[in-house]
């Protein structure tokens, strides 16, 4: 397939379930060869969309592709080609894990076996249970190690570590590493902004149906003010006056605040002028970025940017 | 009726610690999930009095009629399908003889499947354990269950025994009536609470609960063959049904027999109650084994999953098939020897057959049909199980086409009930002794199979545009028709109206000569609205519960 179509391109895609909007004029775009993900509160519409992607709903309007195929009008031949993993597995009770495992890849074509048991001994998962003993978590892996012994040029999933431990977390991690490794593509819906940010090129959040930022997570830091504290020689509420300094907070000797990424040089120059003993700058999170939109809708700024911001900015950089 | 919506929070700290606590909030909550499906049922049942007894009083209106109707009554075609009769010759007496099995058999099964979607399904689903993680005692809401599911009884009973009297039948023989029919009911509430503490599913549960009541049926039926005279055998006595019939409504009045069905549901609910004790929330008595790792490359395909899914369904209504293929043959050669051709009200319940032995064979093919219609819905409900069990999005996820999939449950269901009727058919001519043979009862066992067809047929359309009423809706579809077919006279419906219907419609051999033309008419529609339901589900939205 030719590199510039991409793996999911939706455009203003609409679903409504009787009189509740579920998708709104969502837009989603999946380059091939990436890790999108895809965040968004509980009942923003995630699922809907992937439902749509699958063939499984009708989308009432817009227009939604998979590796260049319709998904509605394409689905047997599309799913050869790509891998679903759900958020919430269910599985036939009386069958075991190794059987539902079986039967989900051969659906989609075939199994390699050797993947497979790989991927079960990465996962530490007993494929002789019957289902109906498996935690969550564990049905989960059941679905992962399903999805992921596959050859699939897309993986479509939906909150995929979701009852996984963070051991677990982390053996998922690698997986998606090594998929993206092959030059496959894969749709990520999570609530885990680690996760999110650990594994993906480009993320798109949406609320109530729409998409409200969508982008490369490097360039949409550069949208958004970068987080600044410095201790200063004297009371930090001379910055108060400086041109392009946002969201002041000072105690004593030490400030907090944010700026712009075009007033930074400035700021900073006027800084210089009080002999900073520490300066820590911390790029906005992916956690602020979803908080921005996903808090109150009449304070974006407060909620995001308050005092509380300084220890998220904190651990995001000590996490680097 | 509205009750007003529990709260789910206990909030009676000082009862948390016993194993009751909550009991009244959990009755409250069960009546509010099912008091739709319990005022049916309750009005269903009891309103069958009213009608039956109008029916038969047109029927036998002088005591003269009733005394030639006693002297002809007890046939074994009778005595094993309805009960012994003891007291032909009262209006009382023929109401027990229509009806009363009817009643006692219906509020069996209505016990079953209450206790069980209130009690296993909803274990297996997970939402006990999200009442129990509040204060609510270990046993509250087993308790309740079996409360619930007890008050249809006592509540179909009293209603039977006041519509009784108001019909003016005697006083003393119309609380037995009530009191028997709710009895049988109270022993099923028993015996589904323990099916519900062994089996670790709601479909097992069930399906366990069904099989007692039909070996349960089944000894009343052998007892009340081998009676002498309106004398039945002790065999009658391992029966539950049997000590209601033993009640003897209209006749000796007996109420013991109540005390001994009321001792066998507390004491079975007790029993379930101690082994909800000993078990982990979520198992069955039976410990889980560990299965093969790998699946088949048959169990993997639609066809192979989809028959997999329904082994036990289809293993059991085929052992049903088979018991009862050999119980109606042998039941019909004990009634060559006895039968009078003369005979005209046998005639009459026989669908005016001139060969009576034909018209008996004629109506045991018509329940193998039943029975047949019955395992298909049961088991093509499982393509809807699918569905709203969020399984069929991954399995779609794959590659599988829609049609693909519902065509591998639609080939089961159908394979399974041809099996059904061919099996049970030609079973009822080999042990019959001769009264047929076993290739011309499996061709009129088979004759039913548009029939089942066609209840296949409306469930498919419904599945397709309905599917969330589906399945239920599809069950009354059937009730409806098997009522018909096997009530019709009864109910003083017409000929004509009884053959427009799905059982009804088909000739009923051996009695009644083969005719193509029903047949093909039953055929058309279902193939019809098969062929909607599946383009309507190719077409819409998968909707998971």
């Amino acid at each position: 397939m030719s590199p510039n179509i991409p793996a999911v391109e939706v455009t203003g895609l609409r679903k409504r379930f009787g009189t509740t909007t579920a998708l709104a004029g969502l837009d989603l775009q999946v380059e091939q060869g990436t890790v999108a993900g895809f965040l968004g509160p509980n009942g923003s519409g995630k699922s809907t969309t992937i439902r749509i992607l699958l063939g499984l709903l009708r989308a009432d309007g817009g227009s939604a592709t998979l590796l260049g195929g319709v998904p509605w009008r394409d689905a047997v031949e599309l799913h050869r080609r790509i891998a679903y993993v759900p958020g919430d597995v269910s599985l036939w009770p009386n069958l075991t894990g190794g059987q539902a495992i079986d039967i989900l890849a051969r659906l989609r074509g075939g199994v390699d076996t050797a993947q497979r048991d790989e991927l079960l001994a990465r996962f530490e998962l007993d494929p002789s249970k019957k289902a109906r003993s498996y935690s969550k978590g564990n049905r989960q892996k059941v679905a992962l190690v399903a999805g992921l012994a596959s050859s699939a040029e897309l993986l479509i999933l939906d909150e995929p570590t979701s009852g996984l431990d963070p051991l677990m977390e982390q053996v998922f991690t690698d997986c998606i590493r090594e998929v993206k490794g092959q030059g496959r593509s894969v749709l990520l819906s999570s609530h885990i902004f680690a996760e999110v940010e650990k594994l993906c090129d480009t993320v798109t959040i949406i609320r109530d149906g729409r998409t409200v930022e969508a982008g490369r997570l490097d360039e949409l830091r550069h949208l958004h003010r970068t987080t600044v504290s410095v201790t200063l020689d004297r009371e930090a509420t001379v910055l108060a006056g400086v041109p392009g300094i946002n969201d002041l907070a000072a105690d004593g000797n030490r400030a907090t605040f944010t700026v712009g990424e075009e007033a930074l040089g400035g700021v900073l120059a006027a800084i210089a002028a009080y002999a900073p003993r520490t300066l820590v700058s911390s790029p906005p999170s992916l956690e602020e970025l979803f908080l921005r939109h996903y808090g109150a809708a009449g304070a974006p700024a407060a909620a995001g940017k308050g005092s509380g911001t300084g220890t998220t900015a904190a651990q995001t950089a000590g996490a680097r | 009726m509205s009750i007003a919506a529990p709260r789910l929070h206990v909030a009676a700290a000082p009862a948390a610690m016993s194993t009751l606590a909550g009991f009244g909030l959990s009755v409250r909550f069960i009546l509010r999930r099912n008091w739709l499906r319990l005022v049916i049922w309750a009005a269903v049942l009891a309103m069958m009095i009213p009608i039956v007894y109008t029916s038969q009083q047109a029927t036998f209106p002088t005591q003269a009629a009733r005394d030639a109707y006693a002297n002809v009554a007890n046939t074994p075609a009778i005595a094993a399908m309805t009960g012994l009769p003891y007291a032909a010759g009262s209006l009382g007496g023929i109401l027990v003889i229509k009806i009363w099995m009817t009643l006692a058999v219906a509020l069996g099964f209505a016990s079953i499947f209450l206790v069980t979607r209130n009690g296993r399904a909803d274990e297996e689903a997970g939402r006990t354990e999200l009442l129990r993680g509040s204060a609510l005692g270990r046993h509250a809401f087993s308790l309740a269950n079996y409360t619930v599911a007890g008050s249809l009884s006592v509540v179909t009973g009293l209603l039977i025994s006041l519509l009784a009297l108001s019909d003016k039948l005697p006083a003393a023989g119309s609380w037995v009536l009530g009191g028997s029919v709710a009895g049988v009911g109270l022993a099923f509430v028993g015996v589904s609470a323990l099916c519900g503490q062994l089996a670790s599913t709601s479909r097992g549960a069930n399906s366990l609960g069904v099989a007692v009541l039909a070996v349960f049926y089944l000894i009343r039926a052998v007892a009340d063959v081998d009676a002498h005279d309106t004398n039945v055998t002790a065999l009658s006595w391992f029966s539950p049904i049997g000590w209601g019939q033993n009640m003897r409504s209209y006749a000796q009045d007996t109420w013991w027999p109540f005390l001994a069905l009321l001792a066998l549901a507390a004491a079975a609910c007790i029993l379930a109650l101690r082994i909800e004790t000993r078990r982990d929330l979520g198992m069955g008595l039976l410990p889980a084994r560990p299965g093969p790792a790998r699946a088949t490359a048959f169990l993997a395909s639609p066809l192979g999953l989809s028959l997999r899914l329904q082994r036990a369904t289809l293993i059991s209504w085929l052992f049903g098939a088979i018991v009862a293929g050999l119980f109606f043959g042998s039941v019909a050669k004990a009634m060559t020897s006895v039968l009078d051709p003369s005979n005209t009200v046998a005639k009459a319940f026989l669908g005016g057959s001139h060969d009576m032995l034909n018209g008996i064979l004629g109506t045991f093919v018509l329940f193998t049909g039943m029975l047949a219609g019955a395992f298909a819905l049961q088991s093509l409900s499982g393509a809807r199980a699918e569905e709203s069990g969020g399984r069929l999005e991954s399995q779609l996820a794959g590659s599988l086409a829609r049609t693909r999939w519902l065509g591998a449950h639609i080939a089961v269901a159908a394979a399974g009930s041809a099996l059904m009727l061919l099996l049970g058919g030609w079973l009822t001519g080999v042990s019959s002794n001769g009264a047929a043979s076993g290739s011309a009862m499996a061709w009129a066992a088979f004759a039913y199979w548009p029939a089942v067809l066609l209840m296949m047929g409306a469930m498919l359309f419904l599945h397709g545009f309905l599917p969330r009423q589906s399945v239920s809706l599809s069950w009354a579809i059937y009730g409806v028709s098997v009522v018909v077919a096997m009530f019709g006279p009864l109910f003083s419906l017409s000929e004509s109206a009884i053959k427009a219907t799905p059982f009804g419609a088909v000739p009923r051999m051996p009695a009644v000569d083969f005719s193509l033309p029903p047949v093909l008419v039953l055929t058309a529609i279902a193939v019809g609205l098969g062929a909607l339901g599946v383009w309507r589900f190719r077409t819409r939205d998968i909707i998971p519960e």
